[in-house]
């Protein structure tokens, strides 16, 4: 009986999550190029800079854009910093990287049209001051 | 309260489905879930609250992780259909094979980066359960508990420093006790048929001394027809200053093995901590440059050996020369081999193990305390079900400031107990002048103490990119 209810605790639950989550979005046609400074990067200071284009290389301008900044360790704090555009389809934000190692970009975009995007990129191996 | 709770029969399954509920959903989290490790139950779990919990409840309490071992409901649910036939070879029936798997565990952590990996650390789950069930399912008794698990192993020798054990209350009742349930299994009467099962890791209560190979199953408490066995206080570290012949284990200054898992878990602590600061990746650039290689492995390999064999040789091999020289001119007939000697005092280093192994992951699970709350928010509103709202991702933990504090008194409290369990033993070896025997064991400590703190303040550097620059 408890054999019984455990197997099927477990089909339940794997059912629910490989089946209940929501499904993917279709990536719209947004190119988006980035760059983070200094290279190579350090802890401290940093600026994250990003080109977002949409079809025929078109410039995507009033987007609002978050960037998060994960460690790839669960546990430390993530930095948060709201993206400012600094001409058309250029956005740039400020962020200070409080340790060493591998962290992980998130963008959180949301576009003029209320399209919601979201990006990750690698920044490896930040480096001690 | 908790008294009664335990003498209940259905306690440990009790304790331990809601493990089983949490193991499960990590898995299907670290599978399907966020690729990202701070986003995803089964790395925030395993790796920042599961070791800071279990650390902390064997220094507050005891073994209660293996008590409520998920891995063991598995087992028991599936030994209602697959009854084992074999007996755990007789070569295998030591520490030895765990001791390859702890290190082999250890070395896996770092050279596939599992702390960031979700699908690694839910594979690494499932891979456990996997083999709960092949060895267990082949083998009788706690087969996989006293020779296999590598957890189990970590938490028997963390708990030599516990303040509770699974014991005897009255020694003159088990005296007059004539049936011994405790370790052969309540039967029926007439069939002999075993009704409660007595200790599955051969520990016989009246003759057991400490938590060493102890699961806190609770078997022996609900076996014992006199109610004489409980969970009970006791000095920590108590039984690593005596070496009395102990039940299911014999004398600690004779088993090599169980020396060797010491030495794996006291200088293991050190190279997992070694693992995550700045240092390491110079060290592991300048040896890839002399070594002419780019792949981590050989790397990773040649540092495991260094900490893992070279170092205690080194260190445990002199301390143990000087004791020997020392004790020969003192008592000039006395014969004390070397390895025996080193062996006796290995055990001295556990409190300073303990003291890393606490401090490593009391920083990690403090600072990320509350890093499961938009975790788990995060998977509900995946799934669609925003019960706990929108994630708070800035809740972290305690400030590093404080936490640091915390680590520093972990590391102070375990060299204090290395210092009083090595004291206790040169006291015993050499009564009549025991500081002389004591002093190469404590510079050991000393030295072990000081590369703890000087890790402790190291800049911390967490890459999964460990070679590539």
């Amino acid at each position: 009986m408890l054999l019984k209810a455990f197997f099927g605790l477990a089909c339940a639950a794997i059912l629910l999550f490989a089946g209940c989550s929501r499904p993917v979005e279709p990536s719209p046609t947004i190119a988006i190029e980035h760059e983070v400074s200094p290279e190579p990067p350090r802890v401290g200071p940093a600026t994250v800079t990003l080109r977002l284009a949409g079809a025929a290389a078109k410039p995507i301008i009033a987007a609002r854009i978050t960037v998060e900044a994960d460690m790839s360790h669960a546990g430390m704090s993530p930095v948060f910093a709201e993206m400012k555009e600094t001409e058309p389809g250029r956005y740039q934000a400020h962020l200070e990287f409080p340790m060493a190692g591998d962290w992980v970009i998130l963008l959180h975009v949301a576009l003029p049209d209320g399209r919601k995007l979201e990006r990750q990129f690698d920044v490896r191996g930040v480096r001690p001051n | 309260m908790l008294g009664q709770l335990f003498r209940w029969r259905y306690a440990r399954p009790l304790l331990q489905a809601p493990l089983l509920v949490v193991s499960i959903l990590m898995i299907l989290h670290g599978l399907f879930g966020p690729t990202l490790a701070p986003k995803n139950l089964a790395t925030t779990l395993s790796w920042l609250h599961f070791r800071g919990v279990l650390v902390l409840v064997l220094l507050c309490a005891g073994n209660f992780f293996c008590l409520a071992c998920p891995f063991m409901l598995v087992r028991q649910l599936a030994r209602r259909v697959f009854k084992p036939r074999f007996t755990w070879p007789r070569a295998l029936r030591n520490k030895w094979p765990s001791v390859v798997l702890f290190v082999l565990i250890l070395f896996t952590y770092e050279l596939f980066d599992l702390w960031s990996s979700p699908w690694w650390t839910a594979w690494l789950i499932v891979a456990y359960f996997l083999s709960v069930l092949v060895v267990d399912g082949f083998f009788k008794h706690a087969s996989f508990c006293k020779f296999v698990c590598p957890i189990g192993q970590f938490n028997f020798v963390a708990s030599t420093l516990s303040p509770f054990e699974v014991k005897i209350r009255e020694q003159d009742v088990c005296t007059r006790c004539h049936t011994k349930d405790c370790i052969r299994g309540r039967r029926e009467p007439v069939s002999d048929l075993v009704t409660i099962r007595g200790c599955e890791l051969a520990l016989f209560q009246p003759s057991k001394v400490g938590n060493m190979d102890c699961t806190f199953c609770l078997d022996c408490v609900h076996a014992c027809p006199h109610d004489n066995i409980g969970i009970l206080s006791r000095m920590p570290a108590s039984e690593l200053m005596t070496d009395p012949i102990r039940s299911g284990i014999g004398y600690f200054s004779r088993r090599k093995d169980v020396a060797a898992l010491v030495i794996v878990f006291t200088f293991g602590a050190l190279l997992n901590a070694f693992g995550m600061v700045s240092p390491v990746y110079a060290v592991e650039s300048w040896l890839g440059r002399i070594l002419h290689v780019n792949h981590e492995a050989p790397v990773l390999g040649l540092i495991f050996t260094c900490f893992l064999i070279v170092e205690p040789v080194v260190l445990l091999g002199l301390a143990a020369w000087v004791t020997r020289k020392w004790i020969t001119r003192a008592m000039p007939g006395s014969k004390r081999g070397l390895l025996p000697l080193a062996v006796r005092y290995t055990y001295g280093l556990v409190p300073l193990g303990f003291g890393m192994w606490l401090a490593h992951y009391g920083f990690h699970f403090l600072t990320g305390l509350y890093t499961v709350i938009p975790v788990t928010q995060s998977a509900l509103a995946n799934l669609g079900w925003p019960l706990l709202g929108q994630p708070r991702w800035t809740l972290t933990g305690l400030p590093r400031n404080i936490v640091q504090v915390i680590e520093i008194g972990f590391l102070v409290l375990g060299f204090a107990g290395s210092l009083a369990v090595t004291y206790s033993l040169a006291e015993d070896d050499s009564p009549d002048r025991p500081l002389r025997t004591f002093l190469p064991w404590a510079t050991v400590c000393l030295i072990l103490w000081v590369a703890s703190m000087w890790l402790m303040f190291q800049p911390m550097e967490m890459r999964a990119t460990f070679m590539s620059g």
